[in-house]
């Protein structure tokens, strides 16, 4: 009984934690499909008088450019040859400026592609930008406000549960105090003497992962259960079930880990 | 061997509890320190064992300076030193059978080993049948056996014994003694005991050591 009572007051706080990160990966997981589903759903082109590179143009507009794709001239001089003598063509090839397409690392705002515009207009040597884009931005800015409130909720359940997990600890450091003290006359390190402290958390941070997959689990195979089935048909609502759970297992353990060797070195600090 | 020079020992700087403290301790001797009520016997052994650090002064247990000690080298001058207690400090989570294994695994012994020692000295110490229970299933002359048992399991170079019948009846009392003095008779195990009251016919010769306003003198 006292062995249940101290693995589920580490447990809970632990699974809570666990609980809200996995809901805010699984939006988080949604807002990155829909970014990438909407992510070419704009369009920014320039026309610069000189060659412009990736690194220096991300140095001239300070923004996040993934990749520039140069428009080439012939196109635009095929359209209007048919016109045009071969000196005059010559002539348009050398005179006409550079035409280039840009990509962002992020997807951007309709007051972000602004914003983008205006900055890369105050270069001299841009001569025009265009931005093109279809409206996303309700939805958008519906699931990043989403993702915000689950990541603060997150933080503040974290913030709660590491608390509540680190004075569990100290509780068991009390119950085991002259246990501790014992072995240590007879030159145990205080690792070795707060062993049985150290196996309740490391069972409980294994149980608390337990938990949690089966629930992401549960829900990634039933994703109706926290969205609308209408949702569905906007956006791809699908996790990589393994790699979620990898990160999912390294926060349970390290959570369990850095409070308990916190809680060691206040100790360690407190008693020689 | 240990060996004090010019100790003080204080627990707050304002009154030294004992004071230029200075005796030497050979292999294989058997020691009594005794004194009153509060004459600082108990602080002096717990220096020993580097438990209250020494003020000024050289303490040296087994060639290894213990003013200022700490860390690896304290762990490692207590693997080295059996400790016996007059309130036992047996670990009620654990058997008795474990309890006797604690010295014998942090000493890294393997678990088949520590079991096999510990069953021989509970058999040392007439304990067999008690091996499976739990301290506080025994009685305190039976928990002294234990802890004796203990303290001897890792075959230390000294044992260090505070008040150890101080608890006891007249007969778990000469039980205890029969052993600590089996333990330097046998084992040639250096034996420091703090007690207000030495046994009559030990049958063992042993030195006598008191303290008195935190001076130590050499009583015979």
């Amino acid at each position: 009984m006292k062995f249940l009572k101290n693995i589920f007051a580490f447990l809970i706080p632990l699974l809570s934690m666990l609980i809200a990160f996995s809901i805010f990966l699984l939006i988080n997981n949604v807002v990155d499909n829909y970014k990438t589903q909407i992510s070419r759903d704009y369009s920014i082109v320039i026309v610069s008088n000189t060659p412009i590179e990736k690194d220096t143009f991300s140095e001239l507009a300070g923004i996040k450019v993934e990749r520039i794709q140069a428009l080439p001239n012939e196109k635009i001089i095929a359209n209007i040859k048919t016109n045009l003598s071969n000196n005059s063509i010559e002539l348009l090839k050398q005179k006409l400026p550079n035409f280039y397409q840009i990509y962002l690392e992020i997807f951007p705002t309709s007051s972000e592609l602004e914003e983008i515009k205006q900055t890369l207009l105050q270069n001299k040597n841009i001569k025009k930008v265009e931005v093109f884009y279809k409206n996303h931005n309700q939805i958008y800015l519906l699931l990043l406000l989403l993702n915000s409130v689950s990541f603060i909720l997150f933080f503040i359940i974290t913030i709660f549960a590491i608390i509540i997990i680190a004075k569990q600890i100290k509780l068991w450091f009390h119950e085991h105090n002259i246990k501790i003290s014992i072995l240590r006359l007879h030159g145990a390190s205080i690792l070795y003497s707060a062993s049985s402290i150290l196996n309740y958390a490391l069972l409980s941070s294994f149980l608390a992962f337990l938990i949690t997959t089966c629930f992401l689990y549960y829900v990634s195979n039933n994703m109706d259960v926290l969205f609308p089935l209408e949702l569905h048909d906007i956006v791809d609502i699908e996790i990589n079930l393994p790699f979620e759970l990898m990160k999912i297992f390294l926060l349970s353990f390290s959570i369990s880990i850095f409070t308990i060797f916190g809680v060691l070195l206040k100790y360690k600090i407190k008693n020689d | 061997m240990i060996e004090a020079k010019n100790i003080y020992l204080t627990y707050d700087d304002n009154k030294y509890i004992i004071k230029k403290g200075n005796f030497s301790i050979k292999p294989k001797e058997f020691i009594f320190i005794g004194g009153n009520s509060g004459s600082g016997k108990s602080t002096l052994l717990k220096s020993f064992y580097g438990d209250i650090p020494l003020k000024h002064g050289s303490l040296k247990i087994e060639n290894q300076e213990v003013f200022g000690i700490k860390g690896k080298k304290l762990r490692l001058l207590r693997k080295d030193i059996g400790i016996i207690f007059q309130d036992y400090k047996l670990v009620n989570e654990f058997t008795i059978e474990e309890n006797i294994m604690i010295p014998l695994k942090i000493n890294g012994y393997s678990h088949e080993v520590s079991r096999d020692q510990a069953n021989k000295l509970l058999a040392h110490v007439r304990l067999t049948h008690r091996a499976g229970y739990y301290p506080n299933e025994l009685s305190g002359g039976e928990q002294q056996r234990v802890a004796v048992a203990r303290a001897l399991a890792h075959n230390p170079k000294i044992i260090i014994a505070d008040e150890p019948t101080g608890n006891l009846d007249d007969y778990s009392a000469e039980v205890v003694w029969n052993l600590l003095k089996g333990a330097n008779e046998q084992l040639g195990i250096t034996v420091v005991v703090v007690t207000h009251r030495v046994p009559k016919n030990l049958g063992i010769k042993f030195r006598q050591l008191s303290i008195e306003d935190g001076i130590i003198y050499e009583v015979s």
